[in-house]
């Protein structure tokens, strides 16, 4: 039987997967990666499936140890990967040995680093997914972080040959991201004027963010009559926004109801860029239509699928 | 508070809607809600993710590559036409070993003397009523409920509490929830459940759904203590009458 060891775990590392969609009716969200693309990419490098489960290590990365010969890759986040002591590219198909320790170190530019590794983690899945839901004890490894020790153990590798991300497709993080925002579902109680402010300037993040929402900071958006509702469904990416006239971004592990307006969502190929802001970092969002939405998310489905050499 | 002539579709992202039929909280307009969702589930069309019901919403996550914004939203609009409480299964009704004041229920005695009433009376009228479940949410099977008699309506507390146990059943407002999670809350706790309405360890890990009715059965603190054993051991099943299949 083949693990991956963890030597040092990070302050939030989680095994994830695609997530568990279907159980947000009864109060559990989908959790899964914050930054989708990455995770996929990751996977995608070593010749996994997109279900495969991998590591999301947060602002500081984890030190583990491989206990046979596989594939593994590393993207999202710079976190200055090494393995052995020497440095080793993000964004590729890398072959590990038994012995060897990875180490990710802290973020240089982003927030998230995925770690892919050939076989994927196995896990046993909650309710269909191994993705980790903390505030739920539930999924990933006894519905919790990583801790130091712990031993996760990983699927049988066929043979298969690293692929690399084309140069020009690895992110920049730490820029000012445009994310595209559909308005609704209550922009109707927003005057026209905190409408106009949300998309104005850019908006900072603030140090409270988790995977559950972040909160910015930036021009005030008014309201017309209040900020309370009566509660309803909340859908990723939600930017609520209440009493201070502030938003608030619900993200993969949020609750599935709120009874406070939320003013426009976050479009889904976007969030990764919002899960890659650090605290202090800026984000600018612009405002579209669903139809050009849809058009966006399928432009961003075909870069997925030519990203890889 | 009213009920909408015609449904309001308010989009949700690129990826769900909301389909909304009032802004308010009445049993009515939630079964209009529930029956559209079960319709909509029924129907298994392609392209459909999973759904959100709340009191007067119901969120709708769908896959626009595989339908269309506009298709998805007629096949809706159509549903609605059946849309009537008849169409879902019949209701169950789950009955909730309760511990009234004392340690589990710290707030019963504050509560009670805010309305006027001795804490046996305030357990008692909160015991004999039959809870109807809106729905189930913000945190892994927490149910929205109302049915209390209106002696029993109350503002939320002004400074809502940093923990709540799991299991503490709550009023603020016609409202009463039972915290599923250890989490803050603004309701006044009267007492304690030791059934777990969240388990993560289980095979189906949310005991309520949507559209349950609850009672309440009250229990002494030893009665309480036994149970809470026997659950703990996986023991305890709550009494429920009829069917026990759900629509999740």
């Amino acid at each position: 039987m083949s693990d991956l060891v963890v030597q040092d775990a990070g302050p939030l590392t989680t095994i994830q997967d695609l997530g568990r969609p279907g159980h947000l009716r009864v109060g559990i969200p989908a959790s899964g990666p914050m930054d989708r693309e990455a995770f996929l990419l990751a996977n995608r490098l070593v010749a996994n499936a997109d279900t495969a489960a991998g590591l999301e290590c947060t602002l500081i990365g984890p030190r583990v140890e491989f206990t046979d010969e596989r594939l593994i890759a590393i993207t999202g986040a710079d976190m200055a990967p090494t393995v052995n002591g020497a440095p080793v590219p993000a964004w590729q198909g890398l072959r590990v040995h038994t012995g060897d320790v990875l180490k990710l170190g802290p973020a240089r530019s982003g927030v998230r680093a995925y770690l892919a590794i050939a076989g994927g983690i196995q896990t046993p899945p909650a309710l269909g997914s191994r993705a980790t839901y903390v505030r739920g004890r539930l999924g990933g490894l006894e519905g919790r972080a990583l801790r130091k020790a712990d031993r996760l153990p990983l699927g049988p590798v066929g043979a298969a040959r690293p692929h690399r991300l084309h140069p020009d497709r690895v992110p920049v993080y730490g820029g000012e991201p445009e994310l595209a925002v559909v308005l609704g579902p209550q922009d109707d109680r927003f005057t026209p004027r905190g409408i106009a402010a949300l998309f104005e300037a850019p908006y900072e993040m603030l140090p409270q963010n988790d995977r559950m929402g972040a909160r910015l900071k930036g021009a005030f958006i008014e309201h017309t009559r209040g900020h309370d509702i009566v509660s309803d469904g909340v859908a990723l990416g939600a930017i609520q926004v209440i009493g201070e006239g502030q938003p608030i971004v619900l993200l993969a592990d949020r609750q599935s109801t709120g009874g406070y307006t939320k003013i426009g969502t976050i479009c889904s190929f976007h969030i990764g860029r919002i899960a890659q802001v650090k605290p202090g970092g800026r984000l600018q969002f612009r405002r579209v239509t669903v139809a050009e939405a849809h058009a966006m998310l399928r432009q961003s489905l075909r870069a997925l699928d030519t990203a890889i050499e | 508070m009213t009920i909408w002539s015609e449904p309001r579709f308010l989009p949700c992202g690129d990826r769900a809607f909301s389909v909304e039929l009032g802004d308010e909280i009445t049993r009515d307009i939630n079964a209009r809600i529930l029956a559209l969702e079960y319709l909509l589930q029924q129907k298994r069309m392609p392209g459909v993710g999973e759904t959100v019901p709340s009191y007067r919403a119901l969120l709708v996550y769908y896959d626009p590559l595989v339908v269309g914004y506009e298709d998805l939203t007629a096949t809706l609009r159509g549903l609605l036409a059946e849309a009537r409480p008849e169409v879902l299964p019949p209701v169950r009704t789950v009955e909730l070993p309760c511990c009234y004041g004392g340690e589990l229920g710290f707030e019963l005695e504050p509560a009670a003397a805010k309305l006027g009433l001795a804490p046996d009376e305030m357990a008692r009228l909160h015991a004999e009523a039959d809870y109807y479940v809106y729905f189930v949410g913000f945190t892994p099977g927490l149910p929205y409920m109302t049915g209390m008699p209106e002696r029993l309506t109350i503002p939320r507390l002004t400074n809502p509490r940093l923990k709540t146990p799991p299991g503490s059943v709550s009023i603020g407002g016609v409202q009463c929830c039972i915290y599923s999670v250890e989490s803050p809350g603004g309701f006044w706790v009267l007492g304690r459940t030791p059934v777990r309405l969240y388990d993560p360890t289980a095979p189906d890990p949310i005991l309520l759904r949507a559209g349950d009715h609850v009672r309440f059965r009250p229990i002494d603190r030893a009665e309480y203590d036994a149970i809470a054993v026997d659950v703990d051991a996986g023991r305890y099943t709550p009494r429920i009458a009829g069917p026990v299949a759900t629509t999740s």
